[in-house]
């Protein structure tokens, strides 16, 4: 029996590139490929904003209404239903003067319990530490 | 020349817009160049907004980043498609995308 941790680390800008919608995407999609283990393997992800990633956390995405397409919002509000772990970096909320009322934390209004974790990029750093795979997006 | 700049990055290309030259200057952020117009970093504006020129920042794009009109910076005027086609035909000779 053994535990397989990926940790998926968003440093990009949302949308001009897939790359964060693509971290949320695959660690959401994780939690899928259990079927082709075996009996007692797990697949843990989490999720890490840090750096111009914390800026895919704001509230208030309006993708939906001006392009039609599903905003980074609503798939992160999806890992949190998910109750996958998700970090935030708040030495880089602190850089751009964000505060935990400007960001996602929660997805209570889809029923979701998880809530997001804004941490020192300490805890980050030993999220990487314990990971068996690092990807940064 | 009046020139105006579409701006689509965050990161890139102030260096390149440091070095343009020109009589009428208009920087129109849209995709993630919307964040220059609203972000600030260790309490600082965008050294982009320091620039002699018009600034515009695509409606669409800002809220689509979950960025309000409320946080543009004073010196930023939101603006829509219909208003960067208008603003491009009307005001500048040249345009140029970075």
């Amino acid at each position: 029996m053994a535990t397989k941790k990926l940790a998926f680390i968003v440093r990009s800008l949302p949308y001009k590139t897939e790359a964060s919608r693509l971290a949320l995407t695959h660690a959401i999609a994780s939690q899928t490929v259990e079927i082709y283990l075996n009996d007692g393997d797990l697949v843990e992800a989490s999720v890490s904003y840090v750096g111009d990633g914390v800026l895919n956390c704001l509230k208030g995405q309006q993708g939906m209404k001006h392009y039609g397409i599903t905003t980074i919002e609503g798939h992160a509000k999806n890992s949190l239903l998910l109750d996958m772990r998700v970090l935030i970096c708040k030495e880089d909320l602190d850089k751009f003067g964000l505060t935990e009322d400007n960001i996602l934390m929660d997805a209570e209004d889809i029923g979701g319990e998880t809530k997001a974790n804004v941490v020192s990029y300490g805890e980050i750093q030993k999220e990487m530490d314990a990971a068996t795979h690092i990807l940064v997006c | 020349m009046k020139l105006a700049v579409l701006m689509s990055d965050y990161r890139n290309g102030i260096d390149m817009i440091d070095r343009l030259s020109a009589e009428s200057l208009g920087i129109i952020l849209v995709g993630n160049g919307v964040y220059h117009a609203a972000v600030k970093e260790g309490g600082k504006t965008s050294s982009l907004l320091d620039k002699k020129a018009n600034f515009y920042a695509l409606t669409e794009d800002f809220e689509t980043r979950g960025i309000t009109a409320a946080n543009l910076d004073s010196r930023v005027k939101a603006v829509n498609y219909g208003d960067v086609v208008d603003i491009i035909f009307n005001d500048y000779e040249k345009v140029v995308w970075i």
